[in-house]
Formats: structure tokens, sequence, C-alpha cells
């Protein structure tokens, strides 16, 4: 007989019991539906101890890798401890080092934390006006390489937390943040597997972290970066990303803009999905991360479905803007 | 004398037809409007939902759940034209994954037989 530990409550498990049914017995509202590992709703985390293998059949391996399991399929050997996957995330202050206008509507933000902060290339966190008003922004850094957190920040039309970043806030500042969540980043499991990484606007931010975590992590598989745009002027990293280019021969740049006269390579006006298409892997056996606008990305994960891309291997992460933002 | 389910493969089989199925049933002009707009990760674990009933699996399915899930759709006119396209596809893909003939025919006559529940009548 085993038992959890669920936040700060113990709760025992008789034989053969899953954490579920043990936390929805003690009167907990665990949210849950089919209760046979298919759905996914009592999707849980663990933060010590063992989870079975049982209990992680079918998520994301970045979702497994933080321990997230199925609290309807998990009956743990050993003591667990557990939290609900809505837990609450800690805040904590961080100063902003740079202040950066990277183009007409992007600014480069970075931030230096006051105490330690762990997350991984790709990841959001969310940024506080106060206490109330928080949006998310993706991070571009890699804590294993830059002292710094970095966020690309689009100003959205009467956006309230965009708008205070660009406009009010300035180096020397110290931000509220909070913890980084979210399962799109690299994983160093097949480092010989191509990734494709495509996105619209700041989904670059997240996808620059990816793909120099794997580069820095040794990747030896192609990484084919694809950036759309409007304009040639709001390819707010060009020239950084044609030198990764020219410095990893693993590393593609791909530009899409909507409108150009005169483009070169590797600026194209081919819609974002069919460059997709056209880049050669092999889309039943690569990764593909997708950030940025949500339409897009919907439309682009849907698109590379059909075109052969497992779903299990395609990792998107679609902005959405707050209601008020 | 194994069950229709340990013979088309149990999890492993429905894990390995997912996504073959899906892929057929979005690509189907029939029946592919009614697809628009849901979230494929959360579609993808419907259909193993789905298909584990259809292979004779452990499943907790209720017509009531058959019912109140694609209420909507009927009102969008869902009705047996879909419900035989849907069908046919299924059939594709356990051909496609080598299941029998006559395995196919099972699984197809669990699939009717829930066929009124879809179209809430």
């Amino acid at each position: 007989m085993s038992y959890i530990i669920f936040d700060d409550e113990r709760v025992e498990l008789n034989e053969g019991q899953t954490v579920l049914s043990a936390l929805l017995d003690r009167g907990h509202k665990i949210p849950n539906s089919c209760r046979a590992g298919i759905c996914q709703t009592c999707l849980m985390q663990a933060t010590e101890g063992d989870v079975p293998e049982t209990a992680q059949a079918g998520l994301k391996d970045t979702l497994k890798s933080q321990g997230y399991f199925l609290a309807c399929c998990c009956e743990p050997q050993t003591p667990l401890h557990i939290v609900a996957s809505q837990a609450e995330h800690l805040r904590c202050s961080a100063d902003v080092i740079e202040h950066k206008q990277v183009s007409d509507d992007i600014l480069r933000l970075r931030l230096k934390p006051q105490e330690a902060f762990d997350y991984r290339s790709g990841q959001y966190i969310t940024a506080w006006k106060d206490n109330t008003q928080g949006r998310n922004y993706s991070l571009a850094s890699v804590a294993e390489l830059d002292e710094h957190l970095e966020l690309h920040i689009r100003r959205i039309p009467d956006g309230v937390v965009s708008n205070w970043l660009h406009d009010e806030i300035t180096t020397g500042d110290t931000l509220q943040i909070q913890t980084a969540m979210g399962h799109c980043f690299y994983m160093p499991d097949l480092p010989e597997q191509d990734i494709l990484l495509a996105g619209t606007g700041t989904g670059l931010a997240p996808l620059l972290g990816i793909a120099r975590d794997a580069l820095r992590q040794g990747h030896s598989g192609n990484i084919h970066l694809v950036h759309g745009a409007r304009h040639v002027d709001d390819l707010y990293m060009h020239q950084a990303l044609i030198d990764m280019a020219s410095q990893y021969k693993q590393f593609h740049y791909y530009a899409n803009v909507l409108q150009a006269d005169d483009v070169q390579a590797p600026v194209s006006t081919i819609p974002i999905d069919q460059q997709l298409i056209n880049i050669s892997v092999d889309l039943a056996d690569c990764k593909i991360y997708l950030c940025g606008d949500a339409d897009i990305v919907n439309g682009l994960k849907r698109k590379l479905f059909l075109a052969g891309a497992s779903i299990s291997n395609i990792y998107c992460d679609p902005f959405v803007s707050a209601a008020n933002d | 004398m194994s069950s229709l389910y340990e013979r088309i493969g149990g999890q492993p089989a429905v894990d390995k037809a997912v996504e073959v199925f899906y892929r057929k049933v979005l690509g189907d002009e029939r029946i592919n409007d009614f697809f628009d707009g849901v979230d494929m990760e959360q579609q993808i674990n419907k259909q193993k939902g789905f298909l584990t009933m259809v292979f004779g699996g452990p499943n907790e399915y209720t017509g009531k759940d058959m019912r109140e899930g694609h209420k909507h759709l009927v009102e969008r006119g869902l009705n047996d034209s879909h419900v035989d396209a849907v069908i046919e596809q299924l059939g594709a893909t356990l051909q496609e994954l080598g299941v029998s003939p006559e395995d196919i025919q099972e699984v197809a006559d669990i699939a009717n037989s829930v066929r009124n529940d879809v179209l809430n009548r």
C-alpha cells in the first residue's frame, strides 16, 4: 500500500487504487472524464517520486519529462508528491537590463531575475503589470548560454500590458514575472532527427530559443527555421539568423513575407505553408514546432498532419490575445 | 478463441490506427467540414476512445455521451450518409493495417450499432 502527498495533504491509497479515485474519495474536485487514460482531462504533475510508466502512456515527451501523468491510470508503488496541473505558480522580481526596439512594433526585452529561475527555451513566462494584469511571453534565451531572459514583445493596439512594456518600462526598472510554463521546448533524445520550426511575428522568439538550445546540445539533424512576416522590415532577427545559418551547417533559415519586390534567398514570397511542404524532410519522422498567430498555427498543424506528420511530434504554441489586450 | 480486440492488436493497434484514420477523415470532402475548428489533440483522444470501442475493447462510452457529443453536428446536418463515410474510412484504415475482412465487418457492425445514438434518434 502506498500513499501520495497532494499539495500538503497525505492521502493513503488502497491496493489497486488509482490516484484519481483516492483523491475523489477524499472529496477533492479533480477534473476527469473517461477514466481510461484517453481523454487526458485528469492531467496532474508529480514533483517527487516515481511515476509508473502506464500513467504517462500517450503523453507528449516534453510533458513526461516534467513529471506530468494521468491520475486515472496511476497506481504508484512508492510515495508520490503531486500537484494539480493548474497549481499556483510563484512570482519573482526581475530587473530590466535591456529595452530595445527591434522593429516598428517589436520590443526586445532582456531581464535578469533576482533569484534562481528555471526554464526551458521556448517556454513562456507571465509578465505582470500589476496584481491582476499579466500577459504571457515566450523565452528566446537559453539558460545555459545567457544570463538574462529574452522576450520579444509585439505592440498590440490598445494592449494594456504590451503598450506599458513598450512605453513606460525602461532599463533599470523591475518587473514581476512568473514561472515558465508550456511544452514547446527541445528534447535531446533524438539528436539526429530533423526539426522544423515555423512561426509568424514574435512566434520567432520561442523558435529561436529552441534552435539555439538544440545547437548548444549538439543536435546533428537538420534544423529548418521558417519565419513568416508581412514585410521585409518585420524580419527583426534577419541578420542574426543568417549568421547562425553560416555558423552551423545543420541550421537553415527561410524568411517568408507576404509582400515584397525583388527578394532574394533566404527571403521569398512563398506562402509559409507551402514553404514547409517544400522543405525536404521526412514529415513522418521529424519534430515540428509551430508558434505565433493561433489561426496560422492551427492551419499549419492540420496541413502538416495531412501531409504525413504525426500529431504526437507537433508542438504548438498558439498566441492568443487576451480579451482586453 | 481470442476476442476481436485481441485479434486486431489491442491498445497498440488503436494508437497505430488513430492517426491513419483521422488523416483519412480529414481528407474526406464528404465529412471534413464537421471537423473544422476542433482541437486536433482532443479529437485524436476522442477517436482513440471511439476506436477502442469499435474494436471491442474496454471502454466507458455510453449512448448518452454519443448523443450529447454529436447533437450539435446533427443540428448542422449530420446524417446517415456521413456515418456511412466514417465507417467506410474506418474499413479502409483497418484494411491498410492488415486486418482481415471478417474482423473489419465485425468492427463495422459495432460502429453501426451506435448509429442511432450518434444521429440522435
